[in-house]
């Protein structure tokens, strides 16, 4: 897997922003996972050779994004089926209303994602 | 002639307020979201402040078809009523009944009935078994889905819009201080009502990986 953006060390930088999400390991293993951390929920996925990050929470009424596995590039909200795309977390049903993406940075097969980022 | 009424009750406790299971009772678009496999088409004929007016398509659990029906559903105070007439002919009854319980806790009975001929009484275990089927089965898919939802309401989500600290990339703010959690129906759509073919599920199968882990 590649990954997007620019791999650091992160000692470099503020580790505030930044938390430990998943491993490589894990993401491989359906390519996709979601995740609670500090009242962010991460959508964490694998699409053409990329790790990428979103917002779990549907902007709709707040439905879990990645309930279901992306199908054809595209995730499907479990609640009320608003459809988002695997590319950039846009909204392919309501195109004002797109999710947010988070900063990924990966270390030593450690995925961290950066909440304000 | 004297009907028998066929009946079945059942009575569940959420963690969460009962305004968030009055909103998930009420709402339409869900059926064909997270019960994708018993829905497979709903749509609004009409609907005006507390009451609706809806064809629904779906296929209960023991029973190996698809029926379609239309039903009208309305908000007595606490009470959600519904009718919904099959295309066997029969009409379904039933009552949800929402009561608040200590600690943002509440509690839900649902009474389902049908009045039949007095011959369908030999239907008695089986209505029951049907319907404990049903409820449960649609409890377990809803019940995330409200633990879900005052969980976002009370980290400041708005409908139509998300988190604020979400959405700017900004520290989350403390304490948040949402306010009580409000049911006005109806629930606001993103699809409109009274389209000629109303909404169907994108798909019958997936690959479920969950919510996520709290």
């Amino acid at each position: 897997m590649a990954t997007e953006g620019t791999l650091v060390n992160i000692q470099e930088h503020s580790q505030e922003d930044y938390r430990y999400l998943a491993s490589l390991e894990e993401l491989k293993k359906t390519g996709q996972l979601t995740r609670w951390i500090e009242d962010h929920d991460v959508l964490l996925y694998e699409y053409e050779g990329q790790i990428k990050a979103i917002s779990n929470i549907c902007r709709h009424f707040g439905g879990p994004v990645g309930y279901h596995k992306h199908k054809d590039g595209v995730f499907t909200c479990l609640w009320h089926n608003w459809r988002f795309s695997c590319k950039d977390g846009s909204c392919l049903s309501h195109p004002a209303l797109p999710l947010r993406q988070y900063a990924l940075k990966i270390v030593d097969d450690k995925i961290y994602v950066d909440l304000l980022g | 002639m004297k009907r028998h009424t066929l009946t079945a009750q059942f009575r569940a406790e959420m963690d969460c307020p009962k305004e968030v299971v009055m909103w998930n009772y009420y709402d339409h678009e869900h059926l064909v979201g997270t019960h994708y496999k018993y829905y497979n088409g709903t749509r609004v004929l009409a609907e005006r402040d507390d009451w609706s007016l809806v064809v629904r398509s779906k296929r209960m659990p023991l029973l190996p078809f698809y029926t379609s029906g239309i039903g009208f559903q309305y908000m007595d105070g606490n009470t959600m009523k519904s009718f919904h007439q099959d295309q066997l002919g029969f009409i379904l009854e039933m009552e949800a009944f929402f009561e608040d319980m200590p600690n943002d806790r509440c509690s839900v009975t649902v009474t389902y009935r049908i009045k039949a001929l007095p011959i369908f009484k030999l239907f008695d275990s089986y209505f029951k078994k049907l319907f404990k089927g049903w409820f449960w089965a649609t409890w377990e898919e809803d019940a995330p889905m409200r633990l879900r939802r005052w969980k976002v309401h009370n980290l400041g989500f708005k409908d139509f819009s998300g988190i604020e600290y979400v959405n700017k990339k900004l520290p989350k703010p403390e304490p948040i201080q949402p306010g009580k959690y409000e049911f006005v129906p109806p629930v606001r759509k993103s699809s409109p009502i009274r389209t000629p073919d109303g909404i169907e599920r994108p798909f019958t199968t997936s690959v479920e990986l969950g919510y996520a882990d709290n």
